[in-house]
């Protein structure tokens, strides 16, 4: 009994200053983020003035919300297909007996993009998407089909998809490189016992390979969801939510309402809600995975 | 056990030392006796930064006892930036800031100094600016900023392309666009705009809107407790700016272009015309070498407003109200507007200056010093749209002016959101 009692006064110790940073530096703003959301006020001004429940009211009304958020769901279905859909099959290809042994450069070249920062990343691809002088015109141009040289961030058609590409190539590769972390732990006997069994490539992929990764793609899924909800970087750089509003994520309506229209109340309100969504969609995701072990 | 507990409140204590310890202002100001004044403006670039260092370390000599740190935050990050620093602990005492609505946001949080006892304690100071550029940062009668330019924004053009078409710069609208037409059946390209940052497009419309509306009308409008813009001006100056597009005169792909791309195309000739302000004539100078003239906006012949304005604004300094040595701000300030600063400005960065006779042909560029006269002899600045209404009201116009020229929305549509977001606006503003 008192050795027990002992030791968990022991682990309450050891937990102590890990719990007291959490409480100040994640709950502590989450809950002064919704407070701060009840009232008008910005920056640069000393007063606030309390307006309730007002800025959710006007959120849901706010057609630049819903933009926002069909946007941030294009990203995050997007964003599954190739992070998690196309990383696992790159993964698999490099595991491949054939090719494991050009593994180690393929793994380089595929992670590269992840490495740099976003502003560069952005910069780069505003060059390489520049109607006149950038590359994907300019290869489109080469091969014939000039009528596909569009205008891609500056129209606003097809500036969104524009931008989520970008995210593709950037984080793909990062994700085919935790898949092949994951399928390398993966004890080689199944292979060996489905081998014996006459099982084709495809068919231990899907009956060995899959299940013995369950944990990692659960993984992969939630941070690829969570991130498409809360980005914000790529965007700004590229676009900053234009043309028009056509690129706007829930991150950079945020950012301008706090930063070009002082209206933090209203940014508030939107990172409450940004909030709201990311935690209701990883106890979702958690809760169809039924743990969140390797998380 | 006991020692247990207070290993417990040892260490929660030191953490709440910690805590404490981060949020504890530092005590820089006084740095050995000295006073120290922190100076925040808008130009990090390589080409702009000496002459502010250079001027400070003028003025330091000058002035053993005071210090100045300097900081430069470039255009774009500065809107964003300012805001949060006047929300701090450590404001600066002189910061940058445009002129008009964006100043008097500050003014009206009280985070401004009202400089008008300084002003008239020294008339010598006051009357070494022109008039018109003190005018945009006064508030209820009173001056809260200093400037440091003057400009203006007129259009460009190539001469060598005006002359192969026996072109003249126009005067009226309707020659502007017979030029236009002229210039588009011959194969070039009218206009060059770089639209990605959309304040490109707005600065057309800040001209339009002035033309077409009535000076207290707009003036009314403008002003975020009274604004309403139900004058049929606005929505006609947004057909107007749509219709150059729609012709075909402004070039391809103007929402993905930037600026600094369309000063590049016109360098290269690429182009006829081009919408530039003041500060850019020493650059368009050196890359065209005399092949350019330039005309302000022409007048339109049935605008409702004065049709002698000029578009643009002064943008300069305004003082933290939370200073505590407004009289070294001050100093400085004059110090930075003096005769013979104003004249550096001039000769080495090629600014248009807003002391008056400091930018002449001796000391300038002529096409400089001739759009600082045209300034002078005008009846008033437009000032831009996008600093000068409030800062919601800008968003709906900026945000909505690369869907204009694109097609996807029309002029009636955007004024209606301008009207929403002006109604709101009146019902916060107090």
């Amino acid at each position: 009994m008192t050795k027990t009692f002992r030791s968990s006064r022991t682990a309450i110790l050891f937990i102590m200053p890990a719990l007291l940073f959490i409480m100040f530096f994640v709950f502590l703003p989450i809950v002064l983020n919704l407070y701060n959301s009840l009232f008008r006020w910005n920056s640069f001004e000393a007063g606030r003035v309390f307006v309730g429940l007002e800025y959710y009211g006007r959120l849901f009304k706010d057609p630049i919300f819903f933009t926002a958020l069909k946007n941030n769901s294009l990203y995050a279905v997007i964003s599954l297909v190739f992070q998690v859909g196309l990383g696992l099959i790159i993964a698999a290809v490099l595991e491949d007996k054939l090719i494991r042994r050009f593994q180690p450069f393929f793994r380089t070249v595929f992670f590269i993009p992840s490495v740099i920062s976003i502003a560069v990343v952005g910069l780069l691809w505003q060059l390489l998407y520049n109607p006149e002088v950038g590359l994907v015109n300019g290869v489109l141009k080469a091969i014939g089909q000039s009528e596909w040289a569009l205008s891609w961030l500056g129209d606003s058609k097809t500036a969104i998809y524009a931008v989520v590409a970008v995210s593709q190539w950037q984080y793909t590769g990062y994700m085919t490189m935790l898949f092949l972390l994951a399928m390398q732990k993966i004890p080689f006997e199944y292979y060996e016992a489905s081998m014996i069994d006459g099982a084709s490539k495809i068919k231990t992929f899907i009956y060995i390979t899959l299940p013995q990764m369950k944990e990692m793609i659960l993984v992969g899924t939630v941070i690829t969801v969570i991130g498409a909800f809360k980005v914000f970087d790529e965007v700004y750089v590229m676009t900053n939510g234009g043309p028009g509003h056509s690129t706007e994520v829930l991150g950079t309506m945020l950012y301008r309402a706090a930063f070009r229209n002082d209206e933090m109340g209203y940014a508030s309100t939107i990172g409450t809600i940004i909030f709201v969504i990311t935690l209701t969609l990883s106890l979702i995701q958690l809760k169809i995975g039924k743990s969140g072990q390797e998380a | 056990m006991r020692t247990k507990i207070n290993v417990l409140f040892a260490v929660l204590l030191v953490f709440a030392l910690v805590l404490t310890g981060c949020s504890s202002s530092s005590s820089t100001n006084e740095e050995s006796g000295k006073v120290v004044l922190k100076f925040l403006h808008k130009w990090p670039q390589p080409e702009y930064a000496p002459y502010f260092e250079e001027v400070v370390k003028a003025f330091e000599k000058e002035n053993p006892d005071i210090k100045i740190k300097m900081e430069a935050i470039a255009d774009e990050p500065i809107k964003d930036k300012l805001r949060v620093i006047l929300g701090g602990k450590e404001v600066p005492d002189i910061m940058f800031s445009w002129s008009g609505e964006f100043a008097r946001k500050f003014v009206r949080a009280n985070a401004a100094l009202d400089l008008t006892p300084y002003l008239n304690e020294d008339t010598a100071w006051k009357n070494s600016f022109i008039p018109a550029s003190l005018q945009p940062f006064t508030s209820n009668d009173k001056n809260y900023g200093i400037p440091l330019r003057f400009n203006g924004k007129f259009f460009v053009y190539n001469k060598k392309i005006f002359d192969k078409y026996q072109l003249q710069a126009p005067t009226t609208w309707d020659e502007f666009l017979q030029v236009l037409e002229t210039l588009k059946k011959g194969g070039e390209t009218p206009i060059i705009l770089g639209n990605q940052s959309p304040w490109a497009a707005i600065h057309y419309l800040t001209g339009l809107n002035q033309k077409l509306v009535a000076q207290d009308v707009r003036m009314k409008d403008y002003n975020p407790k009274t604004g309403e813009f139900t004058d049929p001006g606005y929505v006609t100056a947004m057909h107007m700016l749509a219709d150059l597009n729609k012709k075909g005169y402004f070039m391809k792909n103007v929402n993905s272009s930037s600026h600094d791309m369309g000063q590049q195309l016109f360098a290269a000739g690429k182009g006829a015309i081009f919408y530039v302000e003041l500060e850019e004539f020493q650059t368009i100078e050196n890359n065209m070498k005399g092949n350019w003239g330039f005309f302000p906006m022409p007048s339109i012949e049935d605008g409702k407003g004065s049709q002698s304005f000029i578009t643009g604004a002064p943008d300069g300094f305004i003082v933290s109200s939370k200073t505590k040595h407004p009289k070294e701000a001050i100093k400085f300030l004059k110090f930075l507007t003096s005769q013979d600063n104003a004249l550096k400005l001039v000769k080495q960065i090629g600014w248009p200056s807003p002391i008056d006779g400091a930018t002449n042909p001796d000391t300038a560029l002529k096409e400089v010093a001739e759009g600082v006269d045209y300034m002078k002899k005008a009846e008033g600045m437009a000032e831009w749209l996008d600093t000068d209404v409030h800062a919601k009201v800008a968003d709906v116009y900026l945000s909505n002016i690369q869907l204009l020229l694109d097609g996807s929305k029309s002029p009636e549509e955007i004024i209606k959101e301008v009207q929403d977001v002006a109604k709101q606006v009146q019902s916060e503003v107090e």
